[in-house]
């Protein structure tokens, strides 16, 4: 748990003690250091973001490892969410011709899920995805790959080319949309990617907190119960949306990606 | 996830037909339209004292951005 957190249900802080509602804060999203070596400090969000990668990296090499005709146990789990990934997510953007980008896709997809789903669960409850380094680090990849992809596919000087003069337009305007084409595919996008996810991840979690604290704070031989009951069940109804918006959010995310690759990738404009 | 003619099977679509996630695309586009013109004419503002001008760069960077998104994808 973060420090407000902590400091709030060891207070015994409640209502009606002359004590104000704590609410969360942005402090509840830095943590004290596990440890430190130098000027690095080694905190909670990076462990759950290592747990994460570990988890799926751990998952998919055992359903693969030795794999069976007829799949079973978490092999089977494993060919649903991969299947899932292709049919849903890269097939509607890229088509046949983008499956080479399956394995990037489906490390994505899960990586975020994961790293998403740790907001709800026992002990870690913190989505490693709500501090903005997490999302701009992938997005940082997603950005330099679309690029990338852009420049093999249409040559250095087509890419740029294809990307500022719109088809259609007529040839008086494009001096006007040019420089919107180019901001929108080379600086928007990769901003909006980041901030949908961290901004989504950042609100669910501080949605709970506030829920979550209010039900201790309103705890007392009262009517204060009652708000307190109130506020729990509201917790758990919340937690209940929080699991949709994860999944949500890595499905947006890597969907734009796939976007972004077919993109690039297409000649014709 | 509708409307764009695509299938599990791969896409079966003419090059250049808009897809669904196209939606995200258009709103960068609304987003830079406005960030550039905006940008300019707050820079002109600046410099000629017409703080005017930067709402006015606004605008001209959304409608310049609907013009883009209307040649782009709804165009047959």
């Amino acid at each position: 748990m973060s420090d407000v957190a902590v400091s709030t249900t060891a207070s015994g802080c409640h209502i009606f003690t002359g004590c104000g509602y704590p609410a969360p804060s942005i402090s509840a999203f830095f943590f004290k250091p596990i440890f430190s070596i130098g000027a690095f400090h080694f905190t909670k969000p990076m462990l759950l973001a290592l747990l994460s990668a570990a988890i799926v990296l751990i998952f998919f090499w055992r359903a693969f490892a030795n794999p069976q005709r007829v799949p079973r146990g978490a092999q089977n789990l494993a060919e649903m969410g991969v299947l899932f990934v292709r049919d849903q997510i890269l097939r509607p953007q890229l088509g046949k011709k983008g499956d080479r980008y399956l394995p990037f896709l489906t490390a994505l997809f899960f990586f975020v899920w994961v790293m998403n789903i740790m907001g709800i669960i026992p002990l870690a409850q913190f989505p490693a995805t709500s501090k903005i380094a997490f999302p701009l680090a992938l997005t940082l990849m997603v950005w330099i790959t679309y690029i990338t992809l852009g420049i093999k596919y249409q040559g250095p000087l087509g890419y740029f080319k294809n990307m500022a003069v719109p088809a259609g337009a007529p040839w008086w305007i494009l001096p006007l949309l040019s420089p919107i084409e180019l901001l929108s595919n080379l600086i928007v996008r990769p901003f909006t990617l980041t901030i949908r996810l961290f901004a989504n991840m950042l609100a669910g979690h501080l949605l709970l907190l506030v829920f979550a604290l209010a039900s201790w704070y309103l705890f007392s031989a009262s009517i204060g119960l009652l708000f307190a009951a109130t506020s729990f069940v509201m917790t758990i109804i919340l937690t209940g949306l929080e699991v949709l918006i994860q999944a949500l959010q890595a499905f947006i995310f890597t969907t734009l990606t796939a976007f972004y690759f077919a993109d690039a990738m297409e000649t014709s404009h | 996830m509708s409307g764009s003619g695509t299938g599990p099977d791969g896409r079966n679509t003419p090059p250049g037909t808009p897809r669904a996630s196209a939606g995200w695309a258009v709103s960068s586009y609304l987003i830079g339209g406005m960030i550039f013109y905006g940008g300019v004419g707050w820079l002109i503002g600046r410099w000629t004292g017409i703080a005017a001008l930067f709402p006015v760069g606004l605008l001209l960077g959304l409608g310049l951005a609907l013009a883009l998104v209307i040649f782009r994808y709804a165009r047959p």
